[in-house]
């Protein structure tokens, strides 16, 4: 749906710019030939006035002849000739010039006299006209000569000569001589101005004739081709004949497209004709073409650039507004679970307050609160591992481990519930390489919640078979570890199939007991196997159980000793396997009285410890801050305090900084005193930061006494768990 | 169907034969193929060769066919004949051009996209381009018959080195023509004769001038003369023999220096005194005195065989002073081919090839049939029709040679005309004007033969 929107949004887009670019190349091909058409006529306009001048120009030579033959003073016919003669051969324009009687003969500057029945030069005189410029035309009479020539005539001021009366003087020039000049180019030479005569010869043309024989006409060139718009030869012959201004455009014979400009000669019945190829026009436009393109290119490109940011932009709005939600719901489903175990605390609290004296109550009150709290400290563990798994800063530990011991230890903490539950239990290890390199502790939490879960959803007498084997990928050093936990429990539905590693994703079994989790754990392990490179899977079945397989890559270490699967858990496990180790070994009681250090801010704390500690036969001295610490150690006698438990975050100094002072005091106990990190910060990094600090062991907050009295008693007993 | 079954006859002169020129060359095709030339049944599917002939504007008569008035639709029916008979692919153009534009026409085409392929011109504005090396010898095209057909005049003016690079078609003989009414009313009756080709002495032609300096009215004059510009000398220069000068010597300069050539110069020199040319001719062109002749205001005219007929019974004619034993002069225009190469071997084979099939074709050949056929057959096939046909046969022995076979004439042309409105104008002496004409005319031989290249 959302695809074919966005279709027909861009087809949309696409049709509306063609149709734009339409409009526009339209409305520019029109500007470009509006302002050539303009250019046409201001051209024309000027090059019509040159012509005009070069004539006026003529006719004032001429006048200079008539004038000179005054000055002169020549008497006599001959005489006028003679000095015609030299006039013709000093003069750059009139190759020839002639007197005009009043009766019509025509005398040359060559000696030729054309009797008024031999030529017509005198009727253009006709009508009171004072002068005139003509195309040679043999039909008004032959001049001595055959070429393309203008004739001009004037009057000039009556002379008698032999009793002969002159009233006007004709000079003819050839057109060759007068040509070039008057043969004007525009357009970079590609527009080509002419003019013709009324009946269509050219008075000035590109045309190479300088015959008369030879000349070409403008209408024989127009009726070879075609004119546009319905015009015809005779429409244009005719404002020719009227000295009308117009444009044509034609295609001539040999196929060129060409606009023509006419504009009339005043004076004359000639019209001045600019032609100009089409192709002109053409490339005159071609350069907004190109522009145009270039620009849309650009605004396309700009555009494409904005949909793309804006499209990010609102991909990251809805991506934010997803993660605000999945936020919110994530603090709705933690606030639900967290209010869930508090509701029982408060609860249980206000049972106890009222039956502080019945003992039987108050046990069950007791043992109820201790679950709740148990439940409260996992659910903050879990949702702290999912925070940080997502957030990608979980920090992998990448030590030797043995797998066969990760995998019974886990085995051996669910053993007991399983015994509660009467859960048959199978193992079937085949790991030719348990001594392995990664996180022990992160691979013993997936199989603990796998595990867990399978116990919990497992009803009395049901199965639960683990299933451990390794895959050794020839020529590497790895090995793909691969352990599936089957159980015979209430099974999941597809649908929850789909989702149980999401975060609080719990399905409800109205038939089950056991639904006591956080609905985090799967999640967690699915994180924890993805990063370590690994899977998760599960296949399950309603009321007949699931089967959850994990498959994780991991080096083989080389260096490990085959037997030392004990040793490198103990290293490995941390504060756990120092537990369940401990379970083996036989006590060695030792009744003298350890003095404890205990720097801790928060008074209801320090009073818990002191409490707890002090009911253990501990000496116990307190400190509210880190500095307080290094005071009340330096004060005491060397090699009192067995051990200090320092609060990381105190005011006036840390816990931190406290230790690396404690460290560097000058007394023989300085270096040697156990000194635990108690705090609640949990991650990798603080429990490195901690041993940096010269810390030597760990204890989360909130404390498992349990584990804080083991590794005390391990004190007491002459034993180190310094892990730096 | 050959040519020889349809020969033009007078029968045809009221129409056009230009329309069966093409018919008669699919005939032709068979006399070139005997001649054994290449003809035959043109290829249509290759893409035609370009064939440019130029041919400046010339009018021409032609006795069976009034619809001929310019050579260059003679040589536009050559064209479509040739292109029909052709056995390689070809389209031939036929170009006019003015004729006072052949160096824009012919020198700067060349290398170009109107580079010339074959020129039909007039013998002393061709000559030149032989000396350019873009002409080609044409003797591997002419056979025993046509060889034989054409005069040794001809060829001999043709042919530069022992190899002929033009071929003549046509010639008009120039003669003087004199108004007989003009004559008449200075009273020379005695000197006017019918039906010959008059030769007056030097002393008998200044009696003539003479008098019809003295009695021609005002405003008619005896003589043509002109300078103005190089347009139409040839009379001038043909006049200079008039004191038996050779004009050229023995190695073709310019040997005016020699008295014979002195004394003529003088003669034009003080013929402006005398009256005997129209005044300050200098600044005439040669259309002037025409004009003058055919108004009746001029005396004496140079015409040629061609233009003669135009005035009828009204002139009569004589030749040029001068001559051997004074038996008078003539000169002679021959017009023909030139083929060149611009560098295309298809097209030079072609140019050649289309000379080739003209000169084997009777009907294009009887096209030279206006005026002096440069083909005997022509001339005996149409030689009663030709105006005074025998009358400048009769002449030809006066004939001489004006160019002198210089490899650029024109640039002597251009000195020359200089150097005698100098002389009219009185400037120089006559000496003087035969040193310069000497010093400048003979220095542009020079150079021409310096510059001179033939084709290999």
């Amino acid at each position: 749906m959302n695809i074919g929107k966005n279709i027909a949004i861009f087809a949309t887009t696409v049709v509306i710019i063609a149709l734009a670019v339409w409009v526009y190349l339209g409305q520019l091909s029109a500007t470009v030939a509006d302002n050539l058409m303009t250019s046409m006529d201001e051209i024309s306009r000027h090059d019509v006035e040159t012509i005009e001048g070069s004539l006026s120009d003529s006719y004032a030579r001429l006048s200079s002849v008539g004038e000179r033959l005054h000055v002169y003073d020549v008497e006599t016919i001959y005489e006028a000739q003679e000095q015609l003669n030299l006039e013709a051969a000093s003069s750059a324009l009139f190759n020839a010039i002639y007197l005009l009687s009043d009766t019509g003969d025509l005398y040359s500057s060559s000696y030729v006299r054309l009797d008024a029945d031999q030529h017509l030069y005198d009727e253009l005189f006709a009508e009171g006209r004072d002068q005139f410029v003509m195309l040679y035309e043999e039909e008004n009479g032959k001049l001595e000569t055959t070429k393309e020539s203008l004739v001009y005539g004037i009057r000039i001021p009556e002379m008698t000569l032999d009793d002969v009366r002159f009233i006007a003087l004709v000079g003819r020039t050839d057109l060759s001589s007068i040509r070039d000049q008057l043969l004007i180019e525009s357009f970079g030479g590609e527009g080509v101005s002419s003019v013709v005569n009324a009946q269509g010869y050219y008075v000035v043309g590109a045309s190479a004739a300088t015959d008369l024989a030879g000349r070409n006409n403008f209408y024989d060139m127009l009726e070879s081709g075609t004119i546009e718009g319905g015009v015809t030869v005779e429409d244009v012959r005719q404002n020719i004949a009227e000295g009308r201004s117009f444009v044509v455009n034609c295609t001539t014979a040999a196929g060129e497209r060409l606009v023509l400009s006419f504009a009339p000669v005043e004076g004359t019945s000639w019209s001045f004709i600019m032609a100009v190829p089409m192709d002109v026009f053409d490339h005159r436009f071609a350069p907004f073409i190109t522009m145009t393109a270039i620009m849309l290119v650009v605004v396309v490109v700009v555009l494409v650039g904005m949909m793309l940011v804006l499209f990010r932009f609102m991909k990251q709005s809805v991506q934010a507004r997803a993660e605000a939600s999945a936020r919110t719901e994530f603090l709705s489903n933690m606030s639900h679970e967290i209010r869930t175990p508090l509701n029982g605390i408060i609860g249980l609290n206000h049972l106890m307050e009222r039956h502080l004296d019945d003992r039987e109550a108050m046990e069950s009150y007791v043992h109820k609160l201790g679950r709740s709290v148990q439940y409260l400290l996992s659910l903050v563990n879990d949702i702290l591992d999912v925070s940080k798994l997502q957030a990608g800063k979980v920090e992998l530990m990448s030590a030797p481990f043995d797998l066969t011991a990760a995998l019974e230890n886990v085995c051996d903490m669910q053993r007991d519930p399983m015994e509660q539950k009467g859960i048959n239990f199978e193992l079937v290890e085949d790991i030719p390489q348990p001594h392995l390199i990664g996180d022990e502790v992160r691979i013993s939490q997936v199989l603990m919640n796998i595990l867990s879960n399978a116990v919990k959803f497992t009803p009395e007498d049901g199965t639960i078979a683990i299933e451990a084997r390794q895959q050794f990928a020839p020529g590497q050093n790895r090995v793909l570890c691969e352990i599936s936990i089957a159980d015979t429990g209430c099974g999941m539905t597809p649908e929850f199939q789909k989702r149980i590693f999401e975060t609080f994703s719990q399905e409800r079994h109205t038939t089950s007991e056991s639904q006591k989790g956080t609905g985090l754990g799967m999640a967690i392990s699915h994180l924890l196997t993805e990063q370590m490179g690994g899977t998760l899977t599960v296949e399950s079945e309603v009321g007949k159980g699931s089967c959850f397989r994990v498959a994780i890559p991991l080096p083989v270490d080389p260096k490990a000793p085959a037997t030392a699967v004990l040793e490198a858990a103990s290293v490995a496990g941390g504060a756990d396997a120092t537990l369940v180790a401990e379970s083996k070994e036989a006590a060695a009681c030792n009744d003298a009285p350890i003095a404890i250090l205990v720097a801790e801010d928060n008074e209801l704390n320090t009073e818990i410890i002191v409490s707890i500690l002090s009911e253990e036969g501990y000496e116990v001295s307190t400190a509210e801050n880190g500095q307080e610490a290094i005071e009340v150690f330096d004060q005491s006698p060397v090699g009192h305090f067995s051990a200090i438990l320092m609060d990381a975050q105190m005011p006036v100094m840390d816990g931190y900084e406290s230790a690396r002072a404690i460290r560097k005091l000058h007394r023989s106990d300085a270096e040697t005193v156990m000194i635990y990190a108690c705090t609640a910060s949990t991650f990798a990094e603080d429990r490195a930061r901690a041993l940096d600090a010269g810390m030597n062991d760990f204890l989360a907050k909130p404390l498992n006494v349990p584990i804080m009295l083991q590794k005390l008693e391990s004190l007491r007993k002459g034993e180190s768990h310094d892990q730096r | 169907m050959t040519s020889a079954e349809f020969p033009p006859t007078r029968s045809m002169t009221r129409r056009s034969a230009l329309g069966l020129i093409c018919m008669a060359a699919v005939g032709s095709s068979a006399l070139l193929s005997s001649a054994g030339c290449t003809a035959a049944p043109a290829e249509t599917s290759a893409e035609p060769v370009r064939l440019l002939v130029k041919v400046p504007r010339t009018g021409h008569d032609v006795v069976f066919d009034d619809s001929i008035d310019e050579v260059s639709q003679v040589i536009e029916a050559m064209a479509r004949a040739f292109e029909a008979q052709s056995s390689t692919p070809v389209r031939v153009e036929v170009e006019v051009f003015e004729q006072n534009q052949y160096d824009d026409a012919i020198v700067n085409s060349f290398g170009g996209e109107h580079s010339v392929d074959l020129l039909y011109g007039d013998y002393f504005n061709m000559s030149t381009y032989i000396h350019t090396g873009h002409v080609v010898p044409l003797d591997d095209i002419i056979s025993e018959e046509v060889r034989s057909d054409i005069p040794d005049l001809l060829w001999d003016l043709s042919t530069v080195e022992g190899k002929v690079y033009m071929m003549p078609y046509l010639a008009r003989q120039n003669v003087l023509a004199y108004n007989k009414e003009l004559f008449r009313q200075a009273g020379l009756d005695r000197f006017i004769r019918e039906g010959a080709i008059q030769s007056w002495s030097v002393a008998e032609w200044e009696e003539v001038l003479d008098t019809l300096a003295c009695e021609l009215p005002e405003g008619t004059f005896p003589m043509m003369m002109y300078a103005a510009s190089s347009q139409g000398d040839t009379h001038i220069m043909t006049l200079l023999r008039s004191h038996g000068s050779p004009f050229f010597d023995e190695t073709g300069h310019f040997c005016l220096s020699q008295p014979e050539g002195v004394a003529a110069l003088r003669q034009i020199q003080e013929g402006v005194e005398r009256g005997w040319w129209p005044p300050h001719a200098e600044n005439l062109e040669i259309e002037d005195c025409s004009s003058l002749f055919r108004n009746g205001q001029l005396a004496i005219y140079m015409l040629n065989n061609a233009s003669v007929g135009r005035y009828g019974d009204s002139v009569g004619l004589v030749n040029f002073p001068g001559g051997e034993e004074d038996a008078g002069c003539s000169t002679m225009f021959v017009s023909g081919f030139e083929v060149f190469d611009g560098g295309d071997a298809r097209k030079v084979q072609l140019g050649k090839d289309f000379i080739a099939f003209v000169y084997n074709s009777p009907d294009l050949m009887d096209y030279s049939a206006g005026t002096l056929s440069a083909s005997r057959a022509v001339s005996q096939r149409h030689g009663n029709q030709i105006p005074y046909y025998d009358l400048f046969q009769s002449n030809r022995d006066r004939v001489v040679d004006f160019t002198g076979s210089n490899p650029d004439t024109r640039a002597v042309r251009e000195i020359f005309h200089t150097v005698i409105r100098e002389l009219l104008k009185g400037n120089i002496t006559p000496e003087e004007a035969a040193r310069q004409l000497d010093e400048q005319c003979n220095q542009a031989i020079d150079e021409g033969v310096k510059n001179s290249t033939l084709h290999a």
